[in-house]
């Protein structure tokens, strides 16, 4: 399927802002004085599933 | 016909211009508000707004559970952006939305015109004396020295305390506006391979364009040649900030930065067009 050139700039930017977003809602958003440290919500939820298998 | 293609291309540059320009202009202010007093209470180093820096504290913190110092978890989600970005359209993230990839674009432009070009004709070999287009036997196998770069950063990051690029970033030597004495050393390497060789960093070191390469086979958004229309004029490969040879037939290379120039330049209406992938339009 074609794509108008146009279109093109805005598939992009709308792609990145859209995986940025998701990124945040993964838990991975800005922590004030969290670097060095790290505790997102998705990690710890496949840490434990892993521990847990194990 | 001609002249409408010819306003539909001067769009989309025009377009990736502004776009670049905003890159440059956010990432100064990301480094002007790092130097501004209250820092610490703003959350956020430089860093952690890198792509990269997710890609340097993530086999740490999958290994030992705490990130690089300096990176944030926001670094994963610059990261899960960018790889979004290239998993929908390659490596456009290099050629649209990175501020390096601009100021390289910026120098050579403005290379051009102090070393002899006056003006810039779309598709016509340029007569100024740089940037150089270094010759393949030696172009080629430098291409590889990102790869390298890469494997050495993740293998390093393993035993670093901070991102192990951090001290030799171009990005950060730039943009950050806090230097030291290897940044400075950074900065001038990376402005005078700008100036010689267009793209320099991403041709050559980048090793998030190394990252990225991969996309570019597997994305969705893609440029096709219509080999009916497409009569070889080379002026693609003339416009090609990234050396490529023979364009209209390599237009998933993994050097490509999808930064849509041959398309601008294109003369031949219908030659080269941004399709969606499916199984039919193989090139």
């Amino acid at each position: 399927m074609k794509i108008n050139p146009r279109y093109y700039p805005a598939i992009i930017i709308a792609a990145y802002v859209l995986f940025l977003l998701l990124g945040i809602l993964l838990g991975f958003g800005p922590e004030r004085g969290s670097e060095g440290r790290g505790n997102s919500m998705l990690f710890q939820l496949a840490f434990t599933t892993l521990e847990s298998l194990a | 016909m001609t002249t409408a293609v010819r306003e539909k291309s001067f769009s989309l540059a025009k377009n990736r211009r502004v776009i670049q320009w905003l890159a440059v202009i956010g990432t100064f202010v990301l480094g002007l508000r790092h130097i501004m007093p209250g820092e610490a209470s703003r959350g956020g180093s430089f860093d952690s707004f890198c792509a990269f820096g997710g890609i340097e504290t993530l086999l740490p913190y999958f290994f030992t559970g705490h990130l690089l110092k300096s990176t944030n978890l926001l670094n994963f989600s610059v990261l899960i952006a960018t790889l979004g970005v290239s998993l929908v359209a390659g490596r456009a993230f290099c050629g649209w939305l990175c501020g390096l990839g601009a100021i390289q674009d910026f120098v050579a432009e403005w290379a051009r015109k102090l070393f002899g070009e006056r003006r810039h004709f779309p598709g016509k070999q340029s007569k100024a004396l740089l940037p150089l287009r270094l010759p393949a036997v030696v172009d080629r196998p430098l291409r590889y020295a990102k790869y390298l770069v890469l494997v050495i950063i993740l293998i390093a990051s393993l035993y670093a305390a901070f991102p192990p690029l951090r001290e030799f970033c171009p990005v950060r030597a730039v943009f950050s506006l806090k230097m030291t004495s290897l940044l400075w050393l950074t900065l001038g390497i990376f402005l005078a391979g700008s100036i010689l060789v267009e793209r320099f960093w991403c041709k050559y070191l980048c090793p998030l364009g190394a990252t990225l390469a991969i996309f570019n086979k597997i994305s969705p958004v893609r440029l096709v040649t219509d080999t009916n229309h497409c009569n070889n004029c080379g002026r693609c490969d003339i416009e090609c900030s990234m050396g490529i040879a023979d364009v209209p037939i390599n237009l998933d290379h993994p050097e490509c930065v999808r930064c849509m120039e041959c398309l601008n330049t294109c003369a031949r209406d219908g030659s080269l067009t941004i399709q969606i992938r499916n199984k039919e339009n193989v090139t």
